[in-house]
């Protein structure tokens, strides 16, 4: 294709527009981890004492535990000791009671990230959490939620003001035994959001948290629980962006699900991290242990996430389908440029009788990147007829790439049908030359096509997610056509 | 962790070592060393390793399968079976235990200037041609039951096919397991030079015992040469067998493989081929699984250079409490453009207890590529059945008419008559008898 080289140039540095740094005054611990640290964090965090006991349990786990290997991705050893694993923006004792008393600077920083915390301001119908670096900053609509029965509020505060819901659910979903990385959240997550939908109530309104990173050495361990009671309606968004900086930092979140009865939720995720600068240099890692328990007869689940950002992805959010009836879905758009590597995939696990999952996975890879699918469906024995639909497209950009898929089936019950559909190609020269011959230029074309290829899963992201993601895209990939 | 008993069969070898072909060689030893040691080092391959997460194999480590001696069984070989697989129409070599057995074989009439001999043989006759051709297909990075054949392979054959010779007939190697506890370990070569046409027929059975079968073929395909080969997996069902078969495919060349695997109580194959510049291959295969058999098949399509075409297709039926396995991988190389490759794998669950798993990846670092997989597990489509029990079939009847469909389309596939009959056989015995009628057949 003819589009001018220096365009293109032009496009391939873009900046990444969220790459900016907030100046404030931190509260933040010595690099290191042990379990003093803990215990500080512990403390700092103001939490029950059986929070102190899980978190200890966790850290002494996680220390006979060694760095998974299986994944498709390359990255030298992380030095767990050379992080920071607490760093707030400094506030006054008991934290902020409302706007007014929050840092200016981070409101501004939210500003720019086009985040209102302002409830006044235009994305109304959103109550949202704001999470910078270890610590919820803000969180709007609490009045309103609180009306509805709905309780929307940081982790921390959940675990002082609801000890009992917190006992009852957190690690059920995700014990803090089931990965590497899960144990080192569960030693030492910070903050995340707490989600907690009271039978047959439909939220009335979207709910998300937006994450951002800020503190330079610190990893952000966030922790989100969702818990949809009997009859309940909930759909959640999570947005989340970080600096660019030349050294990797570490994301590794653990979001628990569960839905009881009837209960349906809704799981969407724009992952815009800094991915890294064109020479592979700098970017998050994004290790993330996501997965919903469909504990309930006819509970729903449904997973949507747009993966632009981060130099390494490595997450698999999963549906374990132990309710009859229970449906678990999974729509994913995972772009890679440049030198960025994913690893992404989901996990079906059908329990329950007539449990249904469908799988879309749309993988693109541009530059030198590496865009891996790993996805697991297994049927035990008593999930009679229990369906399940996989489709997962790669497309090529450039000849540097690379795309791979690695399901794994695995059926031991004979009424159950499991499809899978997986193909790899790159932009027909065809559909290219149709496009410029009805004078789109080169760009836009590429860019209508990737939609067009995504569609299927944009269709499902909430509206004003759905304009981000598009945009999002057509950022990503522009410049690596050609 | 499999290693402590691994121990114990290379405790073992010592004693063997000074009867295995090719003492003299020091390549070759210098190569069984090295097998050794990898081996004693690694074990049999574990659950951990990711190519054999659903094939468990400390059942072959529990017992000490160790090579028969030559011509000491060779009266107790049953002439019934012997009759029942060897075929007719086909230039045959016998394998007994591990050794070849001219008295048995039939080679008259075949061309001056092709090859079969013994493994022994032509390691003895013409040791520099084997080394050029010996443990170059299987990459250094296999596991460890190459690594045991390369150390214990006790006889095998050579198969040599010069430029632009077409073989008339094919060619049917019959290894033939007779006794309890024995390790039948042998290694084949097969080459066809630039432009040759081969059909081989690889053909295992076994006579009422636990042995163990490890074997490994080496395939080397000629520019624009075509090799088809059939394996005919019937061993006995208290068997443990292991067949890798390793291809390097030279510009142009074509192989084709159909591997029925119906026999065994854990059966493992392997077929990995890499593909050179504009190269085909096509991949087949039909694993039945009733009792308890644990079958698995293994395939890699490498592709290497540009424009190769690979085609798969397994089909999997499985009953009682067997357990079905597919594991595919395709690799497009960066250089590899304009690769056009399909891999598909569909299974039927026949009962409760059955389970398939399956694991077909494809790994693409090519962008000018067509690559696609697809997966089924499942049972028969309620539609058709409804369908023929319209036109008055009973129920039990339509399913087995349906299934026998879908696994005799595999069957269909082989081009030697005498070999077709056998396999239709093999299908048809594993199957309910009641209801198959045969007219239709």
């Amino acid at each position: 294709m003819s589009a001018s080289a220096q365009e293109i140039n032009n496009l391939i540095n873009q900046e990444y527009k969220q790459g900016f740094v907030t100046e404030l005054e931190t509260d933040t611990f010595p690099i290191g981890l042990d379990e003093d640290v803990i215990h500080k964090l512990s403390k700092v965090k103001n939490e029950p004492e059986f929070m102190l006991e899980y978190r200890l349990k966790a850290f002494r786990h996680w220390q006979t535990m060694k760095s998974p290997e299986w994944a498709f991705v390359k990255f030298d050893p992380i030095d767990y000791q050379a992080i920071s694993y607490y760093s707030a923006p400094k506030r006054k004792e008991d934290g902020p009671k409302s706007l007014d008393e929050i840092d200016p600077q981070v409101l501004e920083a939210y500003k720019k990230l086009g985040i209102p915390l302002d409830e006044q301001e235009r994305l109304a119908g959103i109550a949202v959490d704001a999470v910078f670096d270890s610590v919820s900053v803000a969180t709007t609509f609490k009045g309103k939620l609180k009306d509805a029965g709905v309780i929307f509020c940081p982790i921390s505060e959940a675990l002082r003001e609801h000890p009992e819901l917190i006992k009852e659910y957190l690690g059920s979903v995700v014990p803090h035994t089931d990965n590497y990385f899960a144990a080192l959240n569960a030693a030492v997550f910070t903050d995340g959001s707490f989600v907690y939908i009271p039978k047959g109530v439909r939220c009335p309104m979207e709910l998300s948290t937006y994450f951002r990173i800020n503190a330079a050495n610190t990893g952000q361990f966030e922790r989100t629980l969702i818990i949809a009671d009997e009859g309940s309606h909930v759909s959640y968004l999570e947005g989340c962006t970080a600096p660019m900086r030349d050294e990797n930092q570490l994301h590794a979140a653990v979001v628990e699900l569960v839905a009881m009865k009837d209960a349906t939720i809704k799981y969407s995720t724009v992952q815009n991290w800094y991915p890294g600068d064109k020479n592979g240099l700098g970017g998050i890692y994004n290790f993330v242990t996501k997965r919903a328990d469909c504990r309930g007869d006819n509970s729903k689940v449904s997973w949507t996430q747009v993966e632009t950002g981060s130099a390494i992805t490595w997450k698999y959010p999963s549906c374990v389908l132990t309710g009859d009836n229970a449906v678990g879905e999974f729509y994913s758009v995972a772009l890679t440029n440049n030198y960025q590597q994913a690893d992404t995939g989901t996990k079906m696990i059908h329990i329950g009788k007539n449990t249904r999952s469908t799988i879309v996975s749309k993988g693109i890879s541009a530059g030198k990147a590496q865009n891996t699918y790993r996805g697991l469906v297994k049927v035990l024995k008593s999930a009679e007829n229990a369906r399940n639909y996989t489709q997962c497209d790669s497309l090529l950009v450039g000849d540097q790439c690379g795309a791979h898929t690695f399901p794994y089936i695995e059926v031991k019950q004979p009424s159950a049908q499991v499809e899978h559909e997986a193909t790899t190609s790159k932009i027909s020269e065809d559909q290219l030359f149709f496009c410029q011959q009805r004078g789109l230029s080169a760009e836009d074309a590429v860019s209508m096509i990737v939609n067009g290829f995504c569609k299927e899963v944009f269709k499902e992201l909430p509206m004003e997610f759905a304009v981000e993601a598009q945009a999002l895209l057509g950022l990503s990939l522009e410049g690596s056509v050609g | 962790m499999t290693t402590a008993i691994a121990s114990r069969y290379t405790a073992e070898y010592p004693t063997i070592a000074p009867t295995l072909p090719g003492q003299n060689l020091v390549w070759l030893t210098a190569l069984r060393q090295e097998a050794l040691s990898k081996f004693s080092a690694l074990g049999f391959p574990s659950l951990r390793e990711e190519e054999w997460r659903y094939t468990n194999v400390s059942a072959i480590e529990k017992k000490l399968f160790a090579p028969s001696v030559i011509g000491k069984v060779q009266e107790t070989v049953s002439k019934e079976l012997l009759s029942k697989y060897q075929l007719a129409d086909a230039w045959s070599v016998v394998l007994i235990d591990g050794h070849f057995c001219a008295e048995l074989s039939a080679l008259e009439g075949l061309p001056e200037t092709v090859t079969i001999m013994s493994m022994a043989d032509a390691l003895a006759q013409q040791p520099d041609n084997l080394e050029r051709y010996i443990n170059q297909a299987v990459n250094n990075d296999e596991h460890s039951f190459v690594a045991f054949n390369t150390a214990w392979f006790t006889d095998g054959l050579f198969v040599h096919v010069p430029t632009k010779l077409i073989l008339e007939k094919p060619v049917q190697v019959l290894h033939l397991s007779t006794q309890n506890d024995a390790l039948a370990t042998t290694r084949t070569v097969i080459v066809a030079e630039d432009m040759a046409d081969i059909k081989v027929i690889e053909t295992f059975v076994g006579m009422d015992a636990a042995y163990l079968s490890a074997t490994v073929t080496e395939v080397f395909v000629g520019c624009n040469a075509d090799v088809t080969l059939y394996k005919m997996q019937c061993e006995s069902d208290k068997a443990y067998h292991f067949g890798g078969i390793y291809v390097k495919q030279a510009k142009d060349a074509r192989f084709t493989h159909h591997n029925f695997a119906f026999g065994g109580l854990l059966a493992r194959s392997d077929i990995h081929t890499d593909l050179d510049t504009a190269s085909e291959c096509e991949l087949n295969g039909l694993y039945l699984g009733i009792n308890r058999q644990h079958i698995d098949n293994h395939t890699r399509i490498n592709h290497l250079k540009p424009h190769g075409i690979s085609r798969e297709l397994y089909k999997g039926v499985l009953d009682d409490r067997a357990r079905g396995v597919f594991q595919g991988r395709v690799i497009v190389a960066e250089d590899a453009q304009k690769t056009d490759s399909q891999m598909n794998n569909r299974n039927l669950l026949l009962s409760n207890d059955a389970e398939a798993d399956t694991k077909p990846q494809l790994e693409i670092y090519a962008d000018d590529v067509k690559c696609a997989h697809g997966v089924t597990v499942g049972q028969l489509d309620e539609k058709s059945i409804f369908y023929l029990q319209s036109r008055c079939i009973d129920e039990e009847t339509a399913r087995n008419m349906l299934t026998f469909a879908f696994a005799n389309e595999m069957v269909d596939k082989i081009k030697i008559k005498s070999l077709h009959d056998q396999a239709l056989e093999q299908v048809l015995i594993r199957f309910p008898q009641e209801g198959v009628n045969k007219e239709w057949l």
